[in-house]
């Protein structure tokens, strides 16, 4: 069960994550972003002494970069040799116990004590050592856990990259190309994260296991059968992962009643798009579309849906995958009070609900990608490997119900 | 930074700070040198009354950290007053709260304070 502190620390991290990506490329000069970058992290973990070291290559040696809580007069630099770089596990958090018994330890780095150090984080970017963070005790507990050490990890990885694509480490290791390769990585980093976080979600509610994570794979099919860009694309599955976070503060009693649902509670589950809303617009998240898609995820296009009741073409592209994509998973998993739909089923049921609940068009490009699936001409399924195990599952049946449908659908 | 500032007041040698607005960047370390300007000339009671404070980010609850630790360096009294909840969780999630002492009004603080000394 999730408790209300792991709630906190999740929304805490997963804003954090996203203030730091904005700090790392933001205009300010290097030394501000970094420095910046160090708050963060010491924010989210509550480490009032700490330092950002860089990897001097030239010299073999960890120079300080920036610091907070001390004095830089304490500090000496580090030397680091190739051998001791190899121990290293990359962008992993050591314990001061621990880094003292690897080789590289020595009365010279005892300068990470002078500096309080409780836990050292060699930085890579990609194999290449590029510096270290050093955090002093924190305020709260003092080790970390296994999820704070996942989080740690990526926020490490974000700064490493940083680091290796500014001109002073290109300065002091005689490199001159930036690696644009890298950035891209970190958005896979960063969206992987997003990804641990929407499980936590799903946690919540024991008959939506996977949910988000389906809702986010059912989306990006559709819009990149939409034709849609990388970056919209990136937005849309964002917005399947997070759309259901306002449920985390929505009872769970009721979200896993077995019976039917009074109509206070109704109205308590009908809050959750907008909690949703409330909670990721306070987030820096670089998706402009992001809230407004998760905002609406249950308008129908009748008017009947909510919180807004929009209508029609009120409803963005966006908003009608994300409604097609959520209702569709709702059907085809099992619910405290109903068994899940086979895939036919809920292909009928769709159907049934065009112009009402589901935009014609969009609905239509769902069929298509899913034909598609059947058919081999995608690169990977996304929607057909929740169903290809079912028992009785034939795809040559449900072929031959989407060319019916959509005869229909063009008649 | 142009969104945030501080507003300060000594009452019986308790100074008391309200900062004003955003919380979430580097123009917030203003605050942490406020209050070590005011521990160096020897007082010792420092009051942060959040009621002004819109939002608080990881850079800010840093800032945050770094005040508590120089109160505890120069083994003063920090209290905080005026909270929401949503600060008044995160900072007990990050174990701050734990170094302070917290009030629902400021009044109450500077009671306790006054009472302390
Ligand atoms: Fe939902």
């Amino acid at each position: 069960m999730v408790e209300k502190k792991d709630i906190t620390r999740l929304l805490f991290s997963i804003s954090s994550l996203a203030d730091l990506g904005q700090e790392v490329t933001s205009a300010k000069s290097f030394n501000d972003r970094m420095k910046t970058a160090l708050y963060v992290v010491t924010g989210m973990f509550s480490v009032p002494k700490a330092a950002l070291l860089v990897y001097n290559s030239n010299q073999q040696r960890l120079e300080l970069l920036t610091h907070k809580g001390f004095k830089d007069t304490a500090w000496t630099n580090i030397h680091v040799k190739a051998k001791h770089i190899k121990s290293f596990s990359k962008n992993e958090p050591y314990s001061l116990s621990k880094i003292k018994t690897n080789s590289f330890y020595n009365p010279d780095t005892a300068a990470l004590e002078k500096f309080h150090t409780k836990t050292f984080i060699p930085l890579f970017a990609k194999d290449e050592f590029v510096g270290a963070i050093c955090l002093g005790k924190r305020l709260s507990r003092p080790s970390y856990l296994q999820s704070e050490k996942n989080v740690l990890k990526v926020v490490a990885n974000h700064i490493a990259i940083t680091l290796h694509n500014s001109s002073l480490f290109r300065r002091l290791t005689n490199k001159v190309n930036e690696n644009k390769k890298l950035y891209e990585d970190m958005r896979h980093i960063y969206h992987d994260t997003i990804q641990a976080f929407a499980a936590a979600i799903d946690a919540k509610d024991r008959y939506t296991r996977n949910h988000s994570y389906r809702v986010a794979k059912y989306a990006v099919a559709i819009a990149r059968e939409l034709g849609w860009k990388e970056k919209d694309i990136e937005t849309i599955d964002v917005a399947g992962l997070l759309h259901d976070i306002g449920k985390i503060i929505i009872d769970s009693g009721v979200i896993n009643k077995g019976t039917k649902l009074s109509l206070s509670e109704m109205s308590e589950i009908k809050r959750h798009p907008q909690v949703s809303y409330d909670i990721l617009s306070k987030i820096r998240f670089p998706w402009r579309d992001l809230v407004h898609f998760v905002r609406h995820h249950h308008e129908r296009m009748d008017g009947m849906g909510y919180p807004d009741a929009l209508q029609g073409e009120e409803l963005s592209d966006g908003v009608k995958i994300l409604a097609i994509a959520d209702a569709f998973d709702a059907m085809t998993t099992d619910r405290p009070y109903r068994r899940k739909l086979s895939l036919a089923e809920a292909l009928h049921e769709v159907k049934n609900c065009l112009g009402t609940q589901f935009d014609s068009r969009i609905s239509n490009v769902f069929f298509r990608v899913l034909q598609k699936e059947i058919n081999g001409e995608t690169k990977k399924a996304q929607i057909l490997p929740h169903f290809a195990l079912d028992k009785g599952f034939d795809p040559t049946v449900i072929t031959t119900l989407l060319e019916t449908i959509t005869a229909e659908l063009s008649a | 930074m142009n969104n945030f500032s501080i507003l300060s007041k000594t009452i019986n040698g308790t100074v008391i700070f309200m900062p004003k607005g955003y919380v979430n960047d580097l123009g917030a370390e203003n605050l942490e040198h406020a209050c070590e300007e005011f521990l160096s000339k020897g007082l010792k009671n420092v009051v942060i009354n959040f009621s002004e404070i819109q939002y608080i980010n990881s850079i800010g609850a840093s800032i945050f950290t770094g005040i508590v630790q120089k109160i505890a360096e120069h083994d003063s009294m920090l209290c905080f007053t005026n909270m929401k909840k949503v600060h008044s969780d995160v900072f007990e999630m990050l174990g701050i709260t734990r170094h302070v002492k917290v009030f629902k009004e400021e009044k109450d603080a500077v009671n306790f304070l006054n009472e302390s000394d």
